[in-house]
């Protein structure tokens, strides 16, 4: 058996935006359903309270999107190292780590990408993240923003191409973001335990060996 | 010497002819008359519809006035008792026919609801350019309304529980939700950019400038190619992908389908799926409404389901909830799904290698 070392992964302030952005995205995708489906979904008492917590909700996400992009590309100035894949992630990296999640993972073979505080993600996350931080977040965040304030707003929304446009980038972005989130906590579960990678988004700390989320 | 009988006999002839006289005499002043059956406006419009005449006060803009229903029967209709004798020369303000009279079951209706009391008929109408539900725009009903509940102030008071009150303001006739009106359409209606180029508001444009941009021809020209009388989806996607309409967008709003003069506040409206949920065969029907040179609107037809279109056929008009499209509905849940791949298809592989799994991370293999 090989020596369990102790990695400090998630500094405090990504973990209180992680868990923000938790709250404030499950939050959004509940109240998105009613808001889109109220004659199937009444979760929060009222549409109106429904619409209520989505926009609280959607300018605490859109708010702690950027506190995320400032505190990486210009505090930590790892965006690049952390979330763009480089060019041997994309022509083995993503094969091999594709590789082991489909097939030796299910031979307990170990994860070929070990976690470090300049590179935690693997190549897969990385792709997954650089889609979902630098397209769909932004999308979904900038198209919120005018959504919530079509009257204030109007005349970007018409150069923008209209109010249709912009609630089907809107929905679909929201609709892939939802998807990724079965993903994201389905990978969660696949650290040396099923609760590791969670525990480590809570305090901080990461086994080093055994990394898959 | 004249006797008593005769005294007797000519005073009665005086008083007959007096009678007979009389209402000759009060109809028609010195070089006035009403006009007969055919010509009812002609006589008062010769000087009420030129203000030089008769001031702003008394001018009845001829254009606006002949096309409503008031015109069919008539000044005399209205202002029989009004004319005194000496009319024009003698400048005696007019007593006016009471609306009841004609419109009875309005009357009722008003006379129940929160208005009442408030304002007369004149209030809102003016009778000279009265038009029907169907021929006005729900901005001009607003402007209407903004004759007493000022624009600000009614924009703060619903800010206090409607989420985007501007906006619901802007984009719906007030009687959509202070009338008990029931069954409601969506009126589109040309808009463009008004004023200072660039930078003016967007409003509805004017029956001239489209007139200019159809070339002389009907301004339903530019939606309806072919001439039927009756939009498509096909002609309303052209229409919004021209590029040389880029400067003209389409603004829906939702209006009763028949107008309701029953003013109040319902309850029911505060709850926003009043609007904001769809049902069986919502938001199907909705018009085209084409300005005409006296100012109303001639409502167009517009083939069923055109507001529920993914993007082409109105761009610009989304009502959340209630305008959904059902194709993106199904894409949304396939793009939910292919999330659900991943968590369901590893874990049951997980599941049936566990064993494997374990022996390895116990180190038996």
């Amino acid at each position: 058996m090989s020596e369990k070392k102790m990695l400090y992964l998630h500094p405090l302030p990504i973990r209180i935006w992680h868990w923000l952005n938790a709250l404030g995205i499950i939050t959004l995708c509940l109240t998105g359903i009613q808001i889109r489906f109220p004659e199937y979904a009444n979760i929060f008492g009222s549409y109106r309270a429904a619409i209520l917590f989505h926009n609280a909700a959607g300018i605490i996400v859109a708010f702690s999107f950027s506190i995320w992009f400032f505190y990486y590309s210009m505090s930590a100035r790892n965006l690049g190292n952390i979330y763009v894949p480089d060019g041997e992630d994309i022509k083995h990296g993503l094969l091999r780590q594709v590789f082991f999640y489909f097939f030796l993972y299910f031979f307990g073979r170990p994860n070929p990408h070990h976690a470090t505080p300049d590179n935690k993600f693997n190549p897969m996350q990385k792709s997954a993240y650089l889609a979902i931080m630098f397209v769909l977040m932004p999308v979904v965040s900038l198209t919120g923003i005018l959504l919530m304030n079509v009257s204030p707003l109007r005349e970007l929304i018409l150069a923008a191409g209209g109010l249709k446009l912009l609630d089907i980038l809107h929905y679909l972005a929201a609709c892939s973001l939802g998807a990724f989130l079965f993903t994201h906590v389905y990978l969660t579960t696949l650290g040396h335990t099923p609760l590791a990678h969670t525990k480590a988004m809570v305090t901080g700390w990461e086994e080093e060996e055994d990394d898959h989320e | 010497m004249i006797t008593a009988k005769k005294q007797m006999v000519l005073f009665l002839t005086l008083t007959l002819l007096l009678t007979l006289l009389a209402p000759i005499t009060r109809a028609s002043g010195p070089g006035f008359s009403m006009g007969g059956p055919e010509g009812k406006n002609g006589k008062c419009l010769d000087c009420h519809g030129t203000s030089d005449k008769v001031g702003s006060k008394y001018f009845i803009d001829p254009v606006k006035y002949r096309h409503t229903n008031h015109a069919k029967i008539g000044c005399p209709a209205c202002h029989d008792n009004a004319v005194v004798a000496g009319h024009p020369a003698v400048k005696k303000a007019s007593a006016k026919t009471d609306c009841r009279f004609c419109h009875t079951d309005i009357a009722g209706e008003y006379a129940k609801s929160s208005h009442a009391g408030k304002t007369s008929c004149n209030g809102c109408h003016d009778p000279h350019r009265a038009k029907t539900p169907a021929e006005i725009s729900g901005s001009d009903i607003n402007k209407m309304c903004a004759g007493c509940h000022d624009h600000y102030g009614i924009t703060a008071s619903h800010a206090k529980w409607l989420p985007q009150a501007e906006l619901h303001i802007e984009m719906l006739p007030c009687i959509t939700c202070h009338t008990g009106s029931k069954n409601y359409v969506i009126n589109l209606y040309i808009i463009n950019r008004q004023g200072i180029p660039h930078l003016g508001k967007f409003e509805p444009a004017g029956h001239d400038e489209l007139k200019r941009l159809a070339g002389g021809k009907s301004i339903l020209s530019l939606i309806d190619i072919n001439g039927d009388n009756y939009i498509s989806l096909v002609e309303l996607r052209s229409f919004n992908t021209n590029p040389a309409y880029t400067g003209l967008h389409l603004q829906g709003m939702m209006t009763p389908e028949t107008a309701s003069h029953s003013f109040q506040i319902l309850d029911n409206r505060r709850d926003c799926t009043f609007c904001h949920a769809s049902g069986p065969g919502a938001m199907q029907t909705s018009y085209i409404a084409i300005p005409e040179d006296n100012g109303t609107f001639r409502k167009i037809a517009v083939e069923k389901g055109a507001v529920l279109e993914a993007l082409k056929s109105t761009p610009d008009f989304y009502m959340t909830g209630k305008t959904r499209n059902s194709i993106l509905n199904k894409i949304g849940l396939l793009i939910l799904l292919g999330g659900l791949v991943m968590p369901v298809g590893h874990g049951f592989l997980r599941y049936l290698s566990r064993n494997i799994r374990n022996r390895k991370d116990n180190g038996h293999e």
